[in-house]
């Protein structure tokens, strides 16, 4: 393989409040290669998004990178100046948020919305813009684009509008596209409408894929490789195959039992215990540890290390081996 | 055509109001102590002349209630006055019978048109760029002018501020610029002025709050992710959705702006509205009380009526 | 060290009266931050006083003037000087203050119980008592308060009493709407929703959830709206329909003073800056209260 289009090494991210600090990422590293979908897997709060939005520069005002590097195509973004980083986003990575009935501009034409990210990175002329709107329009299942250029998004469903954020977000044909939790706000049947087309679209474009995800479920249906993160770490890191075979952190342990178990009738749907906890201090141990069934002294004491556990798999876990053996 | 249907609901509405306004005053007038509206109190007036000569008396009464109308049944008195205003047909003022209200406002309502909305287009003009820069650059000295005038704005009335412009160029700046009448178009900057002052606190501080609470939406951070250039992002992203936020708190505002025009012709003594209203007050004089008060009103109405349209042209989810 | 993972506020934290009582305390001291409302706050105390106080402290009677001493500038025996019959201008100033708080306080609260009677039935009836009463407050939306007011003072006449229902009745829309939106807030708001559902009694969900919030809501409303009624009673002086003379008023002395505003400047200088002081004042309090105590308050 050669290089990574997208490596992320050592991010650090905090948040200030106005009384207190929130350590949202804490020393994350990952890299994407050309062609790959990569699922992120957490609760919210775990700071998968917040990853993904300090490396292209989204991230909120009282947010601040205190170290790491995010080399794509050679250059590091976290050290890019905002008007370098404009050029990046939209014409070399997009992005697909999570809510699309607030992320369309609501008093601009959908075909202008479109448009519009053609035109800022002189991607194509306005002829041609107009030309590859409509073809865009199509290519993402909306009927009949000549007239639907001209609506606005109140007059489209949850569904429509998600395609016209994939839309904007595939205008000038990106190298990696990111999807913020794409299907979350929108209903079952539609969810799998839109995971298709992307997958449809991933396919025929070759471009790579970061998807953002609480729904396990639908990372392991979707992507190559999955990341499960938890306190702003990465807890587990493996191939979709592997990771559904031999996940041994008790954390993505308890995310597969989630899903898995709802099936089934009659039988008890077994959460994870109590609720996920904001950091506000750095970590002195395993950010699990106060929801865990196997917690000692060790993870409270010493925060464990993403190591190698088999091939292409790796986990932050002081008993993963115990874990595995009783689970198995 | 929808924008001509919105236009004749919107015009109908405002018609039904200004009737309601007519009948409340006209009955409110027509119970009140002072003046000639009700019979009993003409004939109160009137006692010492019934003594005299019952015959002039009931001569006098009778003409002044025909003239008037008064000798019908109140709803009915309503009903034609209703009538007369709303096709601009004023009839005579009570006071000088001899006067036709119609010439005595032909006048001064253009004063007062010109001022309420020569304030309410400098509010405008000068207010949103203010906001812009105040929400742009928050925390920064231009912010907490914004703010602290827009505050003392909403505070100090344009007839208090008219007061102090009275003994700024009255006394201080003597001769600078004209603080009394109405003529040439110099003695119209300070009444323009007293009556913007606020409004253009008020508009700066909404538009502020409104570009802030827009530029943290989810469609900026869409903007954003398309790699959109910092002024083109705020513009026409920014600043065009929070215009849509703030014009619909401008109507109320405005509706204050033209009541304010009366006190401060009051203070810089402008033949307009706020006199002839204050005679008509004053004196009792109830056809030209309640003239002014229906031109009044619809001038606020007129106002929102215009705020709304270019409303529905700025947003499209808005139904014409 | 102890555990540095901390968790936020979490729904099922006991709930007692300290914490209700320090939801106030909490709000005092997030007012006190505000050093222009801390400012005001002291400015409308010693307003107030005044107001109280004023016929006893006042060096010449409002209805007698000197007229040996008539147009004068501020002098040793007329501090503020005189107006042009000889008038004490601090005596009429202390009894405009007395005069303008007695109708604004009674206009604020006239206005304030129709709104509360009027919100209440629209919120708790609903149906066409509700639609009536919404649609009666949009119709005195439109319009400015001061031109009922205008109206009604022919009708009621310039007394006391008079200016007092004329100011306060057309200003009940605001008070009605807004008690109206606390009272469906109330029943069928989220937190209250979450409060029932786990097992919170209905005192207690009045104590605890819905006192702060409406006590807050109502009094920024009141802190803004007695500045409002200020203003309307020195309008109705200006247009001549205030007070009968001689009381003094702000709006008399202002809209005199400044027909020889030349000749006599300073008969402008005191009450002008006293109104306009304490309008901000006032301002400021309500300003800061909202940021205080409201729920949405602040940047």
């Amino acid at each position: 393989m050669g290089e990574p289009l997208l490596s992320i090494d050592d991010l650090h991210v905090k948040f200030s409040r106005s009384e207190d600090e929130v350590y949202a990422v804490n020393g994350v590293s990952f890299t994407i290669d050309a062609n790959e979908a990569l699922g992120i897997v957490g609760e919210s709060g775990s700071g998968k998004s917040v990853t993904l939005m300090s490396a292209i520069g989204l991230l909120r005002e009282n947010g601040k990178i205190t170290s790491g590097t995010a080399n794509f195509q050679g250059q590091n973004l976290l050290k890019l100046r905002p008007k370098q980083l404009e050029d990046i986003r939209g014409r070399d990575i997009g992005v697909v948020f999570q809510d699309p009935m607030t992320s369309l501009n609501p008093i601009m034409r959908i075909g202008d919305q479109i448009m519009e990210a053609m035109l800022t990175h002189h991607y194509a002329g306005r002829k041609e813009a107009f030309e590859r709107t409509l073809q865009l329009l199509h290519e993402m299942g909306i009927p009949d684009p000549k007239s639907r250029f001209k609506s606005y998004p109140h007059e489209f469903s949850g569904g429509m509008r998600q395609r016209i954020m994939i839309a904007i977000a595939l205008a000038c044909e990106p190298q990696l596209l990111i999807a913020d939790e794409p299907t979350t706000a929108l209903d079952v049947t539609v969810q799998m409408q839109i995971l298709a087309l992307l997958q449809d679209l991933r396919r025929k474009r070759g471009m790579s894929v970061v998807m953002v995800t609480h729904d396990f479920g639908l990372a392991t249906n979707f992507c190559d490789n999955i990341i499960v993160m938890y306190g702003g770490q990465i807890m587990e890191k493996a191939t979709t195959d592997q990771f559904i075979r031999e996940a041994a952190h008790p954390y993505s342990l308890g995310l597969k039992r989630s899903i898995i178990e709802v099936g089934h009738k009659g039988k008890e749907i077994l959460p994870i215990p109590k609720t996920a906890k904001t950091l506000t201090a750095a970590l002195t141990g395993c950010p699990f540890a106060d929801r865990c069934n196997y917690t000692t002294d060790r993870c409270r004491q010493e925060v464990p290390q993403l190591r190698a556990f088999g091939t292409n798999h790796e986990l932050a876990c002081h008993h993963a081996e115990e874990v595995a053996c009783y689970v198995r | 055509m929808a924008i001509v249907k919105f236009i004749s609901k919107r015009i109908i509405q405002i018609i039904i109001t200004l009737i309601m306004v007519i009948t409340v005053s006209y009955i409110m007038m027509y119970y009140s102590p002072g003046g000639f509206m009700h019979t009993s109190t003409m004939a109160t007036a009137l006692a010492p002349l019934q003594g005299q000569n019952p015959v002039l008396y009931q001569e006098v009464m009778n003409q002044f209630q025909s003239r008037y109308g008064l000798d019908l049944p109140l709803w009915q008195q309503i009903a034609k006055y209703i009538w007369h205003e709303l096709t601009f047909d004023f009839g005579n003022s009570m006071q000088n019978p001899s006067l036709q209200i119609a010439g005595q406002l032909k006048q001064a309502l253009p004063i007062s048109v010109m001022l309420a909305f020569g304030s309410v287009l400098l509010s405008v003009i000068i207010g949103v760029p203010l906001g812009i820069i105040a929400a742009l650059k928050r925390n920064s000295w231009v912010d907490y002018v914004v703010s602290t005038v827009s505050l003392a704005g909403q505070a100090i009335p344009a007839f208090v501020l008219a007061v102090i412009m009275v003994l700024l160029f009255g006394v201080v700046f003597q001769g600078i610029l004209p603080v009394t009448g109405w003529g040439n178009w110099k003695q119209a900057i300070l009444p323009i002025i007293c009556l913007s002052a606020a409004n253009i606190g008020v508009v700066a501080r909404y538009m502020r709050g409104s570009l802030i609470e827009t530029l943290r939406s989810d469609y900026i951070r869409t903007a954003k992710a398309k790699g959109v250039k910092y002024w083109p992002m705020i513009m026409k992203h920014g600043v065009k959705n929070s215009l849509t936020a703030m014009i619909t708190v401008l109507g109320p505002q405005f509706a204050f702006t033209v009541m304010g025009t009366i006190w401060v012709e009051q203070i810089f003594a402008i033949p307009a509205l706020g006199q002839v209203m204050q005679t008509a007050f004053t004196s009792f004089d109830y056809p030209l009380a309640i003239t002014s008060v229906f031109l009044l009103g619809s001038m606020i109405m007129i106002l929102n009526l215009l705020v709304d349209i270019i409303y529905a042209f700025i947003d499209p989810r808005v139904k014409l | 060290m102890a555990s540095t993972v901390t968790a936020t506020q979490s729904p099922d934290s006991a709930v007692s009266k300290q914490r209700r009582r320090s939801q106030f305390y909490q709000g005092w001291k997030r007012f006190k931050r505000h050093k222009l409302a801390v400012i005001g706050l002291v400015w409308v105390v010693i307003f107030c006083i005044a107001g109280v106080i004023g016929p006893w402290v006042a060096p010449y009677d409002y209805r007698t003037g000197d007229f040996l001493a008539i147009n004068q500038g501020p002098t040793w025996t007329h501090i503020f000087g005189t107006d042009n019959v000889g008038h004490d201008m601090f005596s009429q100033i202390l009894y405009s203050i007395r005069s303008a708080l007695i109708i604004a306080v009674g206009a604020t609260l006239v206005s304030f119980i129709i709104g509360i009677i009027l919100g209440l039935w629209a919120g708790l009836r609903g149906g066409l008592a509700d639609i009536i009463i919404m649609r009666a407050v949009d119709f005195m939306m439109t319009l400015p308060g001061f031109l009922f007011a205008l109206i009604l003072v022919i009708m009621l006449g310039r007394g006391y009493l008079s200016l007092i229902l004329a100011i306060g009745i057309p200003g009940w829309a605001g008070y009605a709407r807004l008690i109206r939106s606390l009272v469906l807030s109330m029943r069928d708001g989220e937190m209250v929703e979450a409060a029932r559902a786990l097992g919170a009694s209905q005192a207690h969900i009045a104590r605890r959830y819905m006192l702060p919030n409406v006590v807050g809501s109502m009094g920024v409303a009141l802190a803004f709206g007695i500045p409002g009624d200020l203003i309307q009673i020195a309008g109705l002086s200006i247009f001549g329909m205030g007070l009968r003379p001689p009381i003094p008023s702000f709006g008399s002395m202002i809209a005199q003073a400044s027909e020889n505003v030349l000749g006599f400047p300073w008969l402008l200088y005191f009450p002008a800056g006293i109104f306009a002081i304490t309008l901000l004042s006032f301002l400021f309090v309500a300003d800061g209260l909202q940021e205080a105590f409201s729920p949405k308050g602040g940047n």
